[in-house]
């Protein structure tokens, strides 16, 4: 198959400029919202997020022209999260996503986690609601499946269930709960105060357990079989970008 | 009740949120505050009847007011002290005030949100964007097709396992846990493979090909633009009334706000029918079907 497929391990320019928005231009709007803008602004920081992280990826992929199966590849693993995240709704923050993101970054590469993650966080909210919250989740998602794929590319992630376990854990706990909680503090506040973020921080914190733990389990399960079953799709079908 | 303003074209429908969101979350003022709550309630009621009543009553009310005491409990400032906690923080009338105001605003942004959701519909999201991310749509009307999709073909599986008694309805707890995972990992396996094939059948009719029409069915009609004028100009006006500082109040260190003239009341007006318009367009349908019964 000669088509340009899902990407493979490169740290491409691309790659690395989409760090650079992710891990420097993201957080410096975060912090100069914080310290300029007073009041109710911080509302806006929260919309500047979702325009920073979508509007490089959107226009990276879109000016790639991607091919229909890496499309649709994509768009499965979205819907099986999205699916996942439905199945377990009784069950409060006990959802599969982080799971199937971090899965989606490291076996189809950082873009496709970040993809997979911040649409599965859009999508979810066409069925569970859309709100001011869904920027923060897009974003959180995406950010993990994304550091998942870099993860992996640099070799420090393994796709062994330990790893990914160890990785999932960390990474719903800290990066999912800590951002997450910042965005709730931030919907309603109007003097950030380490204080108020710290009493969130712990009222927040059997959620995050909750979540960390559910992302734990669904890793421990499923990791293996969904992993072997996409490389066996790589495979079978020329997926692979060498 | 059918809502008319849903059957405008989706720029109407998008641009209207757009504005609406913005402003209730820019505008502190308590009279505009005040304007885009009773707006969204009106709006609620009008889409959903009784149960938006419900919810309003149920969820929104608790919300504020947990939000509007969860404000003073963290936030000092503010120079009018009412009184001090048992550990010597201040609690202040501006903080409370700020605290019942964002608490306020974040109830209406919520119900704002409840009605995005009916009249925004996904197929109108996709129509709006899939101009400008052609890729991305597409994946998010594949996603939202997917999952009822995976939903029935699960039951197929399962249904199948069932045959050879291995449901999870079936045998001891643990082994019910190991045909459950069974039963989703032949649903990933034939996601995949299913995916595949669809990419392969878009790609021999022509997916990607330069020069290809996409179908909808909206159509921008005269009452659209004169919707969107109009919403224009109202938008416009009430920016020109920001700009002045009629819409923004200062909660510390004391309370601030420009003095009421007849300007401001303009501006108040201005934006009260901003956010009325699709409670507007729908009385009017409402009234112009009633008129043209009774002549019949």
């Amino acid at each position: 198959m000669p088509d340009k497929q899902v990407t493979g391990k490169r740290l491409s320019g691309r790659t690395v400029l989409a760090t650079v928005l992710i891990l420097i231009v993201i957080p410096a709007t975060m912090m100069l919202g914080i310290l300029v803008l007073n009041d109710r602004k911080y509302y806006f920081i929260s919309l500047l997020i979702v325009l920073y992280t979508m509007i490089p990826f959107a226009m990276v992929f879109e000016k790639r022209k991607p091919q229909a199966r890496e499309l649709i590849v994509i768009a499965v693993l979205t819907a099986i999260a999205v699916a996942g995240r439905g199945a377990f709704f009784m069950l409060p923050q006990f959802k599969p996503v982080v799971a199937i993101v971090i899965i989606a970054g490291v076996s189809l590469g950082a873009e496709a986690g970040f993809l997979v993650g911040a649409v599965t966080g859009f999508v979810s909210n066409f069925f569970f609601g859309q709100g001011p919250w869904t920027p923060w989740q897009m974003f959180c998602f995406g950010i993990i499946g994304f550091i998942a794929g870099i993860l992996f590319e640099k070799g420090l992630l393994k796709k062994t269930k330990l790893s990914l376990c160890v990785f999932g854990g960390l990474a719903t706990l800290l990066i999912y709960g800590g951002i997450i909680n910042i965005g709730s503090l931030m919907m309603f506040t109007s003097q950030f105060s380490w204080q108020a973020l710290l009493a969130t921080y712990i009222s927040g914190f059997w959620f995050d357990m909750v979540h960390a733990i559910a992302t734990v389990v669904f890793l421990f399960f499923i990791s293996q079989p969904m992993i072997e079953k996409l490389d066996r799709i790589k495979i079978k079908y020329g997926l692979i970008e060498k | 009740m059918k809502d008319s303003f849903a059957t405008f074209h989706p720029i109407v429908n998008f641009m209207y949120f757009v504005v609406i969101l913005l402003f209730s979350m820019i505008f502190m003022h308590p009279i505009f505050q005040v304007i885009a709550l009773i707006s969204a309630i009106t709006y609620s009621i009008m889409l959903k009847g009784n149960s938006a009543i419900k919810f309003n009553l149920l969820y929104m009310i608790p919300l504020l007011l947990i939000m509007a005491l969860m404000n003073p409990a963290f936030n000092h400032e503010g120079s009018t002290i009412l009184f001090y906690l048992n550990n010597g923080n201040p609690i202040t009338l501006e903080s409370i005030l700020f605290g019942m105001a964002a608490a306020c605003m974040f109830v209406t942004i919520v119900i704002w949100f409840s009605c995005y959701n009916i009249v925004m519909t996904s197929d109108k999201f996709i129509y709006l964007f899939g101009k400008v991310l052609p890729a991305l749509s597409l994946i998010l009307s594949m996603v939202l097709r997917f999952v009822p999709r995976y939903v029935a073909q699960i039951k197929v599986i399962s249904n199948a396992q069932k045959c050879v008694g291995r449901d999870i309805s079936q045998g001891n707890i643990l082994q019910r846990a190991r045909n459950g995972i069974t039963i989703l990992s032949i649903m990933t396996t034939w996601a995949l493979e299913n995916a595949i094939e669809t990419a392969d059948s878009m790609k021999s009719r022509g997916y990607g090909l330069p020069n290809r029409t996409s179908f909808s069915i909206f159509r921008f009609d005269s009452r659209d633009k004169i919707v969107l004028m109009i919403m224009l100009g109202l938008t416009i006006m009430v920016v020109i009334g920001g700009a002045r500082g009629e819409n923004t109040i200062r909660f510390f260190p004391s309370i601030k706000m420009v003095a009421m003239t007849p300007l401001s009341m303009v501006v108040y007006l201005v934006y009260f029918v901003l956010c009325m318009i699709p409670v507007i367009i729908n009385v009017v349908e409402v009234m112009k079907w009633k008129s043209i019964q009774s002549k019949m």
